[in-house]
């Protein structure tokens, strides 16, 4: 752990604490709903590839699932909103309610599955998101089905402003406790394992709870996003259950730099604007409607030549000033 | 009783076709060690190329043929261009064939557009049969037959031909099949083809069952084919087809009793075989 001088003299801190401003101020600069979306999906974004890339990125292992944390927090948001009344105690129920579902969920299926190789693992997850997303689409009573379901959240959060400042906030509290928690001796240990499983369960580390931890950290996190999502949307759909939002944040992760703090949030914040700009492309010819396609061609692209994405060049980059200052 | 005929018969056609798609996914694993996340766009490939090439031509055996071929060629790109480079690495693997999922089923949406398309049954094999009382389409005893005599030529090339020796070989030790100065690289680019034209023939026969195609078909037999893979046995050819044939009968028996419950049945009997079982059925590669 650095100390706070020798942080503030290193340029990434004064990156830090710029965007951390222009976070704050953005509002009062252009508050227009657009600018003001777009900016807390991409937090929004950010959180869930944090999340992801605590278990992909840090402990090695490969869930397929983690849409589930995600969603079906943002699922509850929205039911209890939706059948018992947006007053905010019925929101901090619902909330305190994501939070011990994502744990015992993490706990449970990590239980029955985390012993198993890691393609079983992959396999199973994708599985359980399946379920869910089964779930969501046939109880139409309570989850409106495909139609997806409207609520409304508290008066406090529901405004332009409220709406963005929490999730800013959840943003900011999210990988600063990333940061805390990647440089604990349990961060390091989740390292240790991903590097070489055999080495640290002969070390005397227990395996499989120091996964279960990640696990349920990872959901947790994951469930922040959740809520964030249901607060600024005040919609859900099954689509936000399913495998294909958590290849999303495995993409922002690869392209941003998986195993890194800033990787995700990068490549999610990359991926959003991109993903925005192709979607405005698409009007102009039906082509470029399977924008899609082309996150896929640059994210194999990224695993067969860069796999360390946007942060390993960065890396590299700094390795070599650093070197060049030396001479 | 006949209505119980229709459902067994139903269910082991499902089944077959469930076969079909899983055990490319098992040998390729057994073989190769890689699974492939990309292996249900192959059944969805072939489920469109002969749906196209059945309206072009009107023939369904040449329709068959286009979906075989269309999976197998891109299934050979797939592999020389992508898989081939993370051989030694099982997370780049995960996640490349992923990556393969998103490419080739965005392509499939961009050639025949993201809503289902309709599928005729040819006109030969149209109509039912009356059995014990019970009427039975003439399609679905077709898929029956003829899958069995696809794996049936299967069993035998694995068994009897020096190549299917070589992979039997390969998935208990590839590392001592490729010391013996087999080359390990060319086997396993022909089961990789092999795999992803099964799959793809197995495609070419769900369109006239349902009577309509989409691309969401990709992810929903990719599962279902994790499903049977997981309960069969990991590179077993016997295991998928006992595990194929368990799934679409139980998914066709719940389907009448109650829908919803179907997909739910099988990842529960998933999950029940790997904490009783972990290697499946059949299987040889240990799942811990």
């Amino acid at each position: 752990m650095l100390t706070t001088k020798s942080w503030l003299k290193s340029p990434a801190a004064w990156l830090i604490l710029a965007a951390l401003i222009l976070l704050a101020v953005l509002p009062l600069v252009n508050s227009s709903r657009f600018v003001l979306n777009m900016a807390s999906s991409i937090a929004i974004a950010a959180i869930f590839a944090v999340s992801y890339n605590l278990l992909c990125g840090f402990t090695g292992v490969f869930s397929l699932g983690h849409a589930v944390f995600f969603g079906s927090s943002a699922y509850i948001i929205g039911i209890i909103m939706n059948r018992l009344g947006a007053s905010p105690w019925f929101f901090l129920l619902a909330t305190v309610l994501a939070i011990i579902l994502a744990v015992l969920l993490g706990l449970f299926v990590g239980y029955l599955a985390l012993r198993l190789k890691a393609i079983y693992y992959a396999m199973v997850t994708f599985a359980v998101a399946e379920l869910f997303v089964i779930t969501a689409d046939k109880w139409r009573e309570m989850t409106g089905g495909q139609d997806g379901l409207l609520f409304q959240v508290p008066s406090f959060l529901a405004g332009k402003f409220a709406a963005y400042y929490t999730v800013i906030i959840l943003f900011v509290a999210v990988v600063f406790f990333m940061y805390r928690f990647l440089d604990s001796p349990t961060g390091k240990i989740l390292v240790a394992i991903r590097e070489n499983e055999t080495r640290a369960s002969a070390l005397g580390f227990n395996v499989l709870r120091y996964k279960l931890l990640s696990n349920a950290v990872a959901g947790i996190l994951a469930c922040f996003a959740g809520i964030a999502y249901a607060v600024l949307n005040q919609f859900v759909m099954p689509n936000i259950l399913d495998v294909n939002q958590t290849i999303g944040a495995l993409l922002m992760t690869i392209v941003g730099g998986m195993g890194t703090l800033a990787g995700p949030v990068i490549g999610a914040t990359f991926i959003t604007l991109f993903g925005d700009w192709l979607a405005r492309l698409a009007k102009l010819h039906p082509l470029l409607e399977r924008w899609p396609i082309i996150f896929g061609l640059l994210y194999i692209i990224i695993i067969l030549t860069m796999p360390g994405g946007i942060m390993s060049g960065y890396y590299k980059l700094k390795f070599w000033w650093s070197r060049s200052k030396q001479k | 009783m006949d209505i119980f005929l229709i459902l067994t018969i139903n269910g082991l056609a499902t089944g077959l076709l469930l076969f079909m798609m899983a055990c490319g996914l098992s040998i390729i694993f057994g073989l190769m060690g890689i699974m492939n996340f990309a292996h249900g766009v192959f059944f969805v490939i072939g489920a469109y190329a002969s749906t196209w090439t059945y309206a072009l031509t009107g023939s369904f055996a040449v329709a068959m043929l286009a979906g075989i071929a269309a999976g197998a060629a891109i299934g050979w790109l797939t592999e020389i261009t992508i898989i081939r480079p993370v051989y030694k690495n099982p997370i780049g693997q995960i996640l490349i064939t992923l990556g393969a999922f998103i490419v080739i089923n965005e392509l499939i949406k961009m050639i025949w557009g993201p809503n289902v398309i309709a599928s005729p049954t040819p006109d030969l094999l149209q109509g039912e049969v009356n059995i014990l009382g019970a009427s039975i389409s003439i399609y679905r005893i077709f898929i029956i037959v003829f899958s069995c005599l696809v794996a049936l030529v299967v069993q035998l090339a694995l068994t009897k031909t020096r190549l299917g020796m070589i992979v039997r070989a390969g998935v208990e030790n590839a590392e001592m099949v490729n010391i013996l100065g087999v080359n390990v690289r060319r086997v396993f680019a022909l089961v990789f083809i092999l795999g992803t034209g099964l799959a793809a023939l197995g495609g070419t026969m769900i369109g006239p069952t349902m009577g309509q195609i989409g691309p969401f078909l990709s992810s929903q037999y990719l599962l279902l084919g994790f499903i049977v893979v997981v309960i069969g046995g990991m590179g077993s050819f016997i295991g998928s087809m006992v595990a194929g044939i368990i799934v679409g009968l139980a998914n066709n028996y719940i389907i009448w009793l109650y829908p919803p419950a179907a997909m739910p049945l099988n990842i529960i009997l998933m999950s029940v075989i790997l904490l009783v079982k972990p290697t499946g059925l059949m299987g040889i590669k240990e799942a811990v």
